[in-house]
């Protein structure tokens, strides 16, 4: 047990740290709106990470699911009047449609035409909901939606709404674990490796990769449901083609195939756009720069640079022991 | 009107199928994709605009010069920024992120260097209007259409005429075939990244006078000219041309007599409806995964 809980000393100071440090932003209403967004951006991240870091298959129309959860939650809510509750769940599933929509075609094309297919899609979205002036209310956005609301308590305030978000957070890690340990993940896992060699393995490589799709776009459109709801706004400019390229750096900075590269990517690029606040013209710039480090220096994320650094302290254990002995 | 119509359509037809046949060379030479080129298109459009109205150089001489200087930037792309990322065994999703990310950065000098205003090209000609045939046309559109053709001939007699154009091919059928037959695989790479980028800036100054020169002028256009080039039949020269005049003519049939607001959304719906039946484009290049 001892020895165990020595293996994890790591993990256990990173834990205590990051509970200390979000305990300290609490204590504001503007930083704990930036825990929220860290959340959401995990989220939607986690979701992409299924389709990108596990499939192998890439999206840079991202956006397009998380515009899409935004919207149905949105006006679930506002013209129907459902709970928001239930409205974040069924946006989810609105956007798995979507998501199993593109798959169809997708599961079949190549990177570079997946690339533009997603990216055409993301584009579709974009379009409809800016042009769409009766359904979307057009550019100016839909205003006024309501905060979540479980049990007649309503998560009002930014700090209520983080410990509902953290709580969203842990049951997706619970469930991409769950996922990527069982047959589905290592089938992802096959098909991310070499998509011949696993359909000669009897894996359904197209059903499979159709199955990505769903659960990435169900999470991407639960973190845009989310969104609005904690936003109560929202308009096209949230759902451009440059979020989707930020889910991507996010997800790469972080390192992609794990369950804590989403997190860390998602926290610091959320933390490095609000700290450049003052300098939003510059915002392009710093996430481009993000890209290439990533390209150029890190090209397994910062889960790659704590990977290699646990490797090299293990190497140094057993020198010892073997000097030792 | 029709008549109208149809040099208009033909006009932004040839600007996407030359800034698409970027794509296309660029694929056909190295295997990869960029997402630069509508970035490329607003750089080469912010230097003409420097070049004509700020230097007071000539049209042609300010368009030759932009299109030298969008030359080099390619090749620079290729040999400092792909080639770099490549021997370090990255994968093609990599230089796809590259590339956006390229665009980003290009974005943003443009923005520094000349700020988030419209700028307005002076007027080319000193008439609104010129007559052909009795209809009038505006004679910016008639320049665009007139250097887009003048490009693709002269594209067409260099890849099939002139030595380097065929060794590029060459390059591009088979690096070792070709590299041991004395053919600089790496130059012809740069190279087509250089043309690629090259067509794309020498458009962007010619359309600059149609539609203004600003920031997100080259996104659209640069997306729909990738569109173009997979209907044509993505890596197909000649294809990326036919499919850019295709979505020229969709844009323009469809603001005209259908609807304005939903132009682009059908553009992009027709894309994936042509990926979904016909994946291999009207020239049946090869896009599967096999």
């Amino acid at each position: 047990m001892l020895n165990r809980l020595k293996e994890k000393k790591g993990l256990l100071i990173a834990l205590a740290i990051i509970t200390v440090v979000c305990g300290l932003m609490l204590k504001e209403r503007y930083l704990a709106l930036v825990l929220c967004f860290v959340c959401i951006n995990i989220i939607a991240v986690t979701g992409l990470d299924i389709l990108f870091g596990y499939t192998g298959q890439v999206s840079f129309g991202h956006a397009g699911y998380y515009a899409i959860g935004s919207y149905t939650s949105a006006l679930l809510t506002l013209r129907l009047n459902l709970p928001p509750a239930l409205a974040v769940i069924i946006a989810g599933f609105v956007s798995m449609l979507f998501g199993v929509i593109i798959a169809f075609p997708a599961a079949k094309l190549v990177k570079h035409f997946l690339s533009l297919l997603t990216i055409a899609f993301g584009q579709m979205v974009y379009i409809f909901i800016a042009v769409t002036v009766p359904l979307t209310n057009g550019t100016s956005g839909i205003v006024g939606i309501p905060h979540i609301s479980i049990f007649g308590y309503t998560f009002s305030t930014n700090q209520s709404n983080f410990f509902l978000l953290l709580g969203v957070v842990i049951l997706v890690f619970i469930a991409k674990k769950r996922i990527v340990d069982s047959r589905v993940g290592r089938a992802f896992i096959a098909i991310r490796e070499n998509p011949h060699a696993a359909n000669g393995m009897g894996i359904n490589v197209r059903y499979y990769k159709i199955l990505a799709f769903a659960v990435s776009a169900f999470l991407t459109g639960i973190a845009g449901a989310l969104y609005a709801h904690l936003m109560g706004f929202i308009s096209p400019d949230t759902f451009t083609a440059s979020q989707s390229t930020l889910f991507m750096t996010m997800l790469l900075f972080g390192g992609i195939g794990s369950l804590v590269g989403p997190a860390i990517g998602s926290a610091i690029l959320v933390a490095t756009t609000e700290l450049m606040q003052s300098f939003v013209s510059y915002q392009m710039l710093i996430y481009a720069i993000f890209i290439l480090i990533v390209l150029f220096y890190l090209p397994n994320g910062v889960v790659g640079i704590i990977e290699s650094l646990k490797e090299s302290s293990r190497k140094q254990h057993t020198d010892k022991a073997v000097n030792n002995a | 009107m029709l008549v109208q119509l149809m040099i208009g359509a033909l006009m932004i037809g040839s600007v996407y199928g030359l800034v698409g046949l970027g794509y296309g060379m660029i694929y056909k030479a190295s295997g990869l994709m960029t997402l630069a080129q509508g970035d490329m298109l607003m750089i080469g459009a912010f230097l003409g605009l420097t070049f004509y109205k700020y230097l007071h150089l000539p049209f042609v001489v300010s368009l030759v010069f932009t299109m030298i200087i969008m030359f080099s930037l390619g090749l620079f792309i290729e040999r400092v920024l792909v080639t770099t990322l490549l021997e370090r065994g990255a994968q093609t999703v990599y230089i796809i992120l590259c590339t956006i990310s390229v665009a980003m950065v290009l974005q943003n000098i443009a923005m520094f260097a000349w700020g988030t205003n419209v700028k307005q090209f002076p007027p080319l000609f000193k008439k609104t209007t010129v007559d052909i045939f009795g209809y009038s046309v505006v004679p910016e559109n008639l320049l665009a259409l007139g250097v887009g053709i003048f490009c693709m001939l002269a594209l067409h007699f260099f890849m099939t005429k002139s030595k380097f154009g065929t060794s590029m091919r060459a390059a591009a059928q088979d690096e070792l075939a070709a590299s041991s037959l004395g053919i600089n695989v790496p130059l012809t790479k740069g190279a087509s990244w250089g043309i690629a980028s090259m067509l794309a800036g020498g458009i962007g100054v010619v359309v600059g006078p149609i539609f203004g020169v600003y920031l997100s002028m080259g996104a659209l256009i640069g997306q729909k000219a990738f569109a173009g080039a997979v209907v044509g039949g993505y890596g197909n020269m000649y294809g990326a041309i036919v499919g850019g005049i295709f979505f020229g003519f969709i844009e323009t049939l469809i603001s005209a007599f259908v609807t304005v607001t939903y132009k682009d959304f059908i553009s992009f719906a027709v894309l994936i409806i042509v990926m979904i039946i016909m994946p291999t484009g009207l020239f049946k290049e090869q896009v599967m995964d096999d």
